[in-house]
Formats: C-alpha cells, structure tokens, sequence
C-alpha cells in the first residue's frame, strides 16, 4: 500500500515522460485525426481550412491506388515475417547443434541486425544493380542466367527483391529469440520421447515446436508490426517503384504528403493506417501476455 | 499498562482487500524491552514488523512511538531503525559509509558522523572492516554492518525482520548471543520478529506469540513456556513440543483423577494434586492434558505426590546426545518422554516414566484454550 | 544424442551456408570499398580487386573534399543526435521506471508507452513538420534530438523497469528507513546498482537512434543537420558513378553499431529477446 508522499512521487516521477511522449506522440495523432476530417493542404500561404467530415474517408476506401498499396503492404509483410520466421528456426535449430564453430557463427549473425536498415538497402541495391551488380554476375557465373537482369527494375520481381534485402537484416532477431526459446526445451522430455520411438521431425514438430511457439508468435507479432510501416528500405532501394509495384503504404502516405502536398487526404490514411496498426499492436499485448502469464502456445 | 510504554499499538487492523492479515493487534511495550513477535509463517508476524516501521500502511487502529503518534507517519519520521533479514546494505558503498548513511542523509558534520560512526564500529567489533565493501564480508560481518547501521542513529526503537535466518546453525548461536549482549549494554528497546522459538525464548523479555494474524499471548519466556494459554502456544514453543494428551478427568475430593489411554486397552491412571480441582469440569470429561518432554522422565523418583510413576511402552528411541528422547502412545498421540542419556533402553522395552504433575497444563479439547 | 556422418555433414553443410548468406553481402560491401573502380564495372565481375584502392577512405575523411565534408558532417550529427536523445531518454526514463517498478504505476500506461512508438511515424509526421516548420525548427540537431527522445523512451523505461525490478526492493527500504528522500535513494543508491542495466539500455538506445531514417528524412535538409543515413541515401541517390564510394560510407556508417554490437554480444542479444518477447 502506497503512502500519499509515495502516490504523489508516482506522478512525479511519471510527469517528465508523460509530457514527451504527449508532445511527441499524442498531439501530433490528434492533430493528425482532426487533419483528416479537412480538406488542409500544405501551402506557401496560410488557406482557408474546411471540415469536410468523413469525405475523406470515403474517398480513401474506394481509392484503388490506396487499396493496391495496402495490398502490396500485407504482402511485403506476410511475406517478408513468414520468411523470417522459417529462416529464423531453421537457424535457430541450426545453433543449437553442437557443431565447432557454432559460437562464432551465433555471434556472426547479429552482423545483419547491427547494419543500418539504410546501409542494408543500399548493399542491397548495389548487388542487384542491373548492368554491373554481384547478383547477376554470380548467378551468371554459375550459369542459372544466361542476361543480366535489372533485379529492382522489374514490376515482376522489384517487390520479393526488396523483401529479400528485408529478410536479411531481420531473421537474426527472429533467430535469437527462437534459439533462447530452443535452449529451455528440457531435455528429458526429448530423450523421453526418443525412447519412445519418435522420430526427430515428429519431436520436432511435437514437442520442440509447442515449447518455443509462445516467444515465436510474440517476436513474430512484433516483427508484423514494424514491417507494416516499412519505409526506409522502400525508399532507398526503389522510390516505390517500378511502375508503383513497390509503393507500400507508408510510402503511398508520404508522397500524399510531400509530393502532392494534401495534408487532410494524407492524414485520413493515415488514420486509416493507424487503425490497423493499433489492432496489430493488440494482437501483439495480448500474445506477451498469455507468453508472461506462462502459457506456452 | 505500564506508565511511559515506548511502543504502544492499539486496535490495529491490516487486510489486503478483503482479505484480512492482522486482526484487532494491542500491544503495549516498555522502554528497554526486548520484544520477539514469533510465529509460523504467514502468521503477519513480518508484516506487523512493517506496519511498526512504516513501509506498510495500516487499515485501521494506532501506532504510538515514544509517546508520539505515528500511525500515519513516513518510516524516516518515526525514530526507528529496522535490520532487515537480508541486511540490504548498500553494495555500492564501504562499511563506514553504510553505518554512517543515516548521518549522511541528515547532513551530520562530518567529524561527528566518523566519530559515532567509530564507536558503533568499536561495539560491534568491526573496526578492522570499516574500508570494506559489503561483498568483501561474510555473512556474520553483513550482519554486524547492518546492527552498526541501526545503531548509530540511537534511534527510539529497534526493529529486527528474521536477521539470523540468513546464517548458519553455529554463527546464528553466537550471533545470537551478540544480540543479546548490545540489548543488554545498550539498554535500547528492540523488536524482533523470528519464526524460531528457540530464538525467541533465549532472547526475549517478553513474547508475543501470533497465529492467523491474532496475538495468541503476550508473557515472558517462563509464563509462555510453563502456562501457554492455549494448545497451539503450548505445541508451537519449545522443542520438542509439549505433549497434548486425550485423557479423561474426573473431579475427586482430594485432587483430579487422570486416565490416559494407552496402547492394547490399557490405561494410564494419575492424580493431580496441585491443580485446583475447581478450574476443571466435575467430570468424568476429556480434556487435551499438556506434559513437556521433560515432565515424563525416567530421573525424579516417585514422591507420591506431585510425581507419580507409570509404565510405558516406549515405541521408538532417539538418542540426542545428552538425553535420549522416547516415542510412547498415549492419549491418542507420539508422546515424547525425555530419558537420561545413561539408561540403556531400547524400542519395545517397558520403563517405568516418572509424570511430574506440578507441571502439568490442561486445555479443551475442542477450542484449545487452557483450563 | 549421436549424429551419424551424414547427418554432420548436413550441419556443417547448413554452418556454411549459413555463414555464407549472413558475411557475404557485407563482405562484398567492404571488398567495392577497397576495389579499383575499374574492377567494379567489369563484366562478369572481377570478384577478388586487382588492386588494393584505399582513397576513398581517404578522401571521406578529409573535410577538403566534397564527399569528406557531407560524411564527416553527416557522422556528427548521427554521434549528437543519437548521443543526445540517448541521455535525454535515459534520464527521462528512469524516474519513470522508478515509478513503474516500485510505485505502482499502472501497466496500462506503459503499454499505451509502448504502442505509442509501435504506431507508424506516418502518423505523427505532418503535425511534427508542420509545428516544427512554425517554430522555425526544421533542420537542428536539437529538433531530432527530442523526437528521437521520444521514440527511446517507451523502450528505455521498459527496459529499465524489468532491470529495477529485480533489485533487492529491501535495500530500499533500509535507505527510506535511515531518511533518505526518494531522489537521494534514487540517485545514491538504485542507479549504482542499476549501472549495467544502464549501459545496455544506452547501448540499444543509441543504435536504435543511429540507424533511424525516416524523421531524419523529413526534418533535415543540410549539412547542418542530415544524419548518416540520410547522407547515405543522398550518396546512393546522386549520380554517383563509383559504386566504390557509396560502399565506403556504407561500412563506415556499419563499424560503429557492429563492432558494439559484437563487442558487447551477450548483452545485447540478451536486451533483444527480453525486449522483444516479454510483454
């Protein structure tokens, strides 16, 4: 039970973050809000604002453009964590043999994490650099192409190029967490079930799997939650482009902003996008939870 | 009530929510006292000892401290000083900074601070320590540091949480004695809250004995041990515990007439003399009928009075060194008789024990409180 | 359990592979840096340089040069701005902590912390640039300094409040018993104790703050103020026709994170996983 002084000390101890975060985050969203119920647009000379109430809305719901970025949105993400989370395993198992060398490569592969995100687009922009690139050349030498191809240049191929680069910086995370999962499997209950006569892909699958299930979906859920907003790597490694085939909704609200200048459109997306990031990030409080609570999956 | 009691707490109620874990606590102690609230755990004994220092509020009733009331007080305000179980000294800084951290914090001139500082050193035995860190000590050291931080505020009362039970069997011995000797040269006031009654019955000038959150009684060392005032005092203090007998009693002209059965039918017959027949039920009635281990022994002889010799079947013998304790069935429960070390005997064997009555308790059967 | 031949072969197999995909990008990134620019453009490529090329290391590092002058300006503004929002943040956060671990500050308000930065910066950025632009704030280290504070916090308090948590709570009592205010027991003796915690949650924070783009983006527009990514993506952006040279200020920009990152290993994996997993 908490004394007055100390309750006191609670808010005072509180107020200093209270008010950054306020300023920083939730002002700005409110202002943010309101903008979308305008037709506000960023101009040299202060113009008459009009509320236009859900106008905005529903011109942002019915627009295909918008609609094609958040599509291309899920992809890049439910492609670019699913990926993760495979190689994340996979990688994951992998660390946890015994193996000479094992300790250097768990140690190695938080290289890709500690690289800036727009460091890794640029390598990765130079690799598939169309006329001079290590891409097409490695892959010519070793004859899997007989031209060299322009990688981020092609509508076909631009966005699982970029969601490769994406995978790349981002599976050691993945990878650490599900290995810190990995080593509290105990061991007895794998020997138990060797004995058992259970083969190693069904104790993988039955038991190892369901152990490490829990941190998994937590890390998972988080790692949705970033590659939702991707921005960065988008703009560093195709500007949205080819022919639109990269522009996420990030990227899509930028340009609403900064290129076409209509701040009350843009922020209606932007809710928009909010919105679906809020349901995201209570996926996400609800899976830490039942993962603290104990639950396993 | 005594006149000036430097620690008076009245009608103190604590619940958690709806539940409650200190109920309608009164104590009243004296200045120079040495107070041992003990307990099984979860008794609240701890969580009195917080309520005593501040750091837990209280949901009704008062504390008083040296004539002041301090029921709302913040701890600092309360002149106390409190050992904590596990010392918590200050990691980051030497002994002489740890003892002196009260002195620092109200901003003592630096000379009289290392002077004190010295003499509370000097007390304890620690001066060769001073420049140490706490991780540099042992664990009877820490201890020591954490009764000079106490001490050197010479606060208006002392409170201690469990600071032995950190330690080993041997250090917590003369640790113990320790204690006992700055009491007794400081003259100071402690409480001192442990769930070991041995610590509590060397220690204490009065005890307080809590169960469930109630106080059960409040006596010093020989009014506990010899008249608990119910059968949980009686079983919870001394070791082994007192013996809690089924038996019947009947009321007779010249005393009370006692059977205790035994195993195979058999019964125990006794007669208490020394007891007042009238405290007890005119009978024949069953009461819980309380022996100590060393009330049953094989050593005082037979006067036909107060002691009385019966023969008993003992059913296991351990052997303690200087006495030999005997497992006998009676009255429905593992007796335990307190043998001379010297009589050979032996599981199965039948000895005559010699009951020595004047000691004996009586208690309900059904509510346990002592007749 | 044993392995048979085959199956270690499988492993070291997979240990090469592995080693491979994670080092090769970064290694041909330092291999461009150092190739003759001739190397570069031949095709198929010449992978192993015909030449050792060290100059634009050289010529990045000296503020005469064009090139020298945008890095060396772009990496102190990253050093000043992740610098700073890092000790911003931290001594924001760790009275906040304070009150989360040890005052009972409600959970619900650390997560609305937390969601708040989970959100897109989309979010917040026109109202920023637009109050930023009033206040005649766009392009100052001191206006990215704040933002960045802010983005920090929530993590930072996170963290600290799991590391306060498991403090020994009676050493503080035993301070509020002998007198000493909440700040003062704050200050002498819960921040010498939390000093570990303290370095990883700086350590975090400040690559957290080196490797953000998107504010940075937006905000800044000159010499005075661009951070390094923001500089790398102008590099990448300009008509450069070295590759050489945007490889350069690429490893440059990576040395610092990565070598802290596994000089300081355990630590940080260990941040990462608690971070990332508890909720």
């Amino acid at each position: 039970m908490l004394g007055r002084r100390q309750k006191q000390e609670k808010w005072m101890l509180l107020a200093p973050a209270m008010f950054v975060l306020a300023l920083i985050t939730m002002v700005p969203l409110a202002n943010t809000l309101w903008l979308s119920f305008t037709d506000t647009r960023i101009t040299a000379i202060a113009a008459p604002v009009h509320f236009i109430g859900l106008e905005n809305y529903i011109y942002a719901l019915t627009d295909p453009d918008f609609q094609a970025a958040l599509y291309r949105t899920l992809y890049f993400t439910i492609v670019s964590v699913g990926l993760e989370g495979v190689l994340g395993i996979a990688v994951a198992v992998l660390l946890n043999q015994p193996f000479r060398g094992r300790l250097v490569l768990r140690a190695l592969i938080i290289l890709p994490w500690a690289v800036p995100t727009i460091v890794n687009a640029v390598a990765w922009r130079l690799i598939y650099q169309p006329d001079y690139g290590a891409l097409n050349s490695l892959l010519y030498q070793l004859g899997l192409i007989s031209d060299y191809r322009s990688w981020i240049g092609d509508p076909s191929t631009a966005m699982n190029m970029v969601i490769l680069a994406d995978v790349w910086k981002n599976f050691p995370l993945v990878a650490y967490v599900a290995l810190a999962a990995l080593q509290t499997v105990p061991d007895d209950l794998l020997k138990a079930a060797a004995i058992e006569g259970a083969s190693p892909w069904k104790r993988f699958r039955s038991i190892t799997l369901p152990w490490i299930a829990g941190p998994l979906l937590v890390v998972m859920v988080l790692r949705t939650i970033e590659a939702f907003r991707v921005f960065d790597i988008i703009y560093v490694m195709t500007s949205g482009g080819p022919a639109d085939s990269t522009k996420t909704a990030s990227f899509f609200i930028y340009q609403e902003y900064f290129n076409y200048l209509r701040s009350g459109s843009g922020a209606s997306y932007a809710v928009l996008v909010a919105g679906i990031s809020a349901v995201l990030i209570l996926v996400y409080y609800s899976a830490a939870k039942r993962q603290a609570a104990g639950g396993t999956a | 009530m005594p006149e000036n009691p430097i620690l008076c707490i009245d009608k103190l109620q604590k619940t958690y929510g709806d539940v409650p874990i200190l109920k309608d606590i009164a104590i009243s102690m004296d200045p120079g006292e040495f107070l041992v609230l003990v307990g099984p755990s979860g008794c609240g004994k701890s969580t009195l000892l917080n309520c005593i220092s501040g750091l837990t509020g209280i949901s009704s009733g008062s504390i008083t401290i040296a004539g002041r009331d301090r029921t709302h007080a913040e701890p600092a305000d309360r002149d106390i000083a409190m050992v904590f179980q596990s010392y918590a000294l200050f990691p980051n800084m030497s002994v002489e900074r740890n003892i002196g951290f009260g002195l620092e914090v109200r901003k003592v001139p630096e000379r009289e601070k290392k002077s004190k500082v010295a003499d509370v050193a000097k007390l304890l035995k620690i001066e060769h320590l001073l420049q140490r860190k706490p991780a540099e000590l042992s664990g009877g050291q820490r201890q020591r540091v954490a009764m000079g931080r106490a001490l050197v505020r010479d606060p208006e009362l002392f409170l201690f949480d469990e600071p032995l039970s950190n330690l080993d069997a041997k250090l917590r011995v003369s640790m113990r004695t320790e204690i006992k000797r700055i009491h007794q040269t400081t003259g100071a006031s402690f409480v001192y809250v442990t769930h070991d009654q041995i610590e509590a019955m060397t220690l204490a000038t009065r005890i307080v004995v809590m169960k469930d959150g109630v106080i059960q009684q409040i006596g010093t060392p020989n009014e506990i041990y010899n008249r608990p005032v119910n059968a949980f005092v009686a079983d919870f203090m001394g070791a082994p515990s007192m013996n809690l007998m089924k038996g019947t009693v009947t009321r007779q002209a010249d005393g009370i007439r006692l059977e205790i059965p035994a195993p195979q039918g058999s019964t125990i017959e006794l007669t208490d003399y020394d007891t007042a027949p009238d405290r007890l039920p005119a009978g024949p009635a069953e009461v819980l009928i309380g022996l100590r281990p060393e009330a049953m022994t094989d050593q005082a002889r037979a006067d036909g009075r107060s002691v009385q010799v019966a023969d008993c079947v003992l059913d296991v013998v351990e052997p303690a060194g200087a006495d030999t304790y005997a497992v006998v069935h009676l009255g429905g429960t593992e007796a335990i008789a307190r043998l001379s070390a010297d009589t050979p005997v032996a599981a199965g064997q039948v000895t005559p024990i010699a009951f020595d009555l004047s000691k004996i308790s009586y208690f309900d059967v059904s509510s346990g409180t002592r007749l | 359990m044993r392995r048979s031949l085959l199956q270690s072969v499988l492993v070291y197999l997979c240990a090469l592979m592995l080693a491979v995909f994670t080092a090769g990008p970064l290694l041909w990134l330092a291999v461009m840096s150092v190739s003759m620019p001739t190397d570069l453009t031949e095709v198929p490529l010449r992978w192993i340089p015909s030449d050792l090329d060290f100059s634009r290391y050289g010529a990045l590092l000296d503020v005469a040069d064009g090139s020298g002058r945008h890095f060396l300006s772009a990496l102190r503004n990253s050093i000043l701005t992740a610098g700073g929002a890092t000790a911003i943040a931290l001594l924001v956060a760790i009275p906040a902590a304070y009150s989360f671990s040890r005052r009972k500050a409600s959970m619900v308000l650390l997560f609305a912390f937390l969601a708040t930065i989970m959100m897109p910066p989309i979010t917040y950025i026109l109202p920023l640039y637009s109050a930023f632009s009033s206040l005649g704030l766009l392009n100052k280290t001191v206006t990215l300094v704040i933002v960045y504070a802010a983005m920090l916090l929530p993590f930072a308090i996170w963290l600290m409040k799991a590391n306060i948590d498991v403090l020994p709570v009676e050493v503080e009592q035993a301070a509020l018993m002998e007198g000493a205010s909440t700040a003062f027991t704050l200050r002498k003796v819960v921040l010498p104790l939390a000093l570990p915690a303290i370095a990883a949650t700086a350590m975090l924070s400040f690559l957290v703050a080196w490797d953000e783009f998107f504010y940075a983006l937006i905000f800044t527009n000159d010499l005075s103020a661009k951070t390094l990514p923001v500089a790398i993506a102008d590099f990448a952006a300009g008509r450069v026709t070295d590759y050489g040279v945007i490889a350069s200020v690429g490893v440059m920009a990576t040395l610092p994170p990565a070598i802290l990152a596994i000089a300081f290993q355990k630590f940080i994996v260990s941040g990462l996983v608690a971070g990332s997993v508890k909720g």
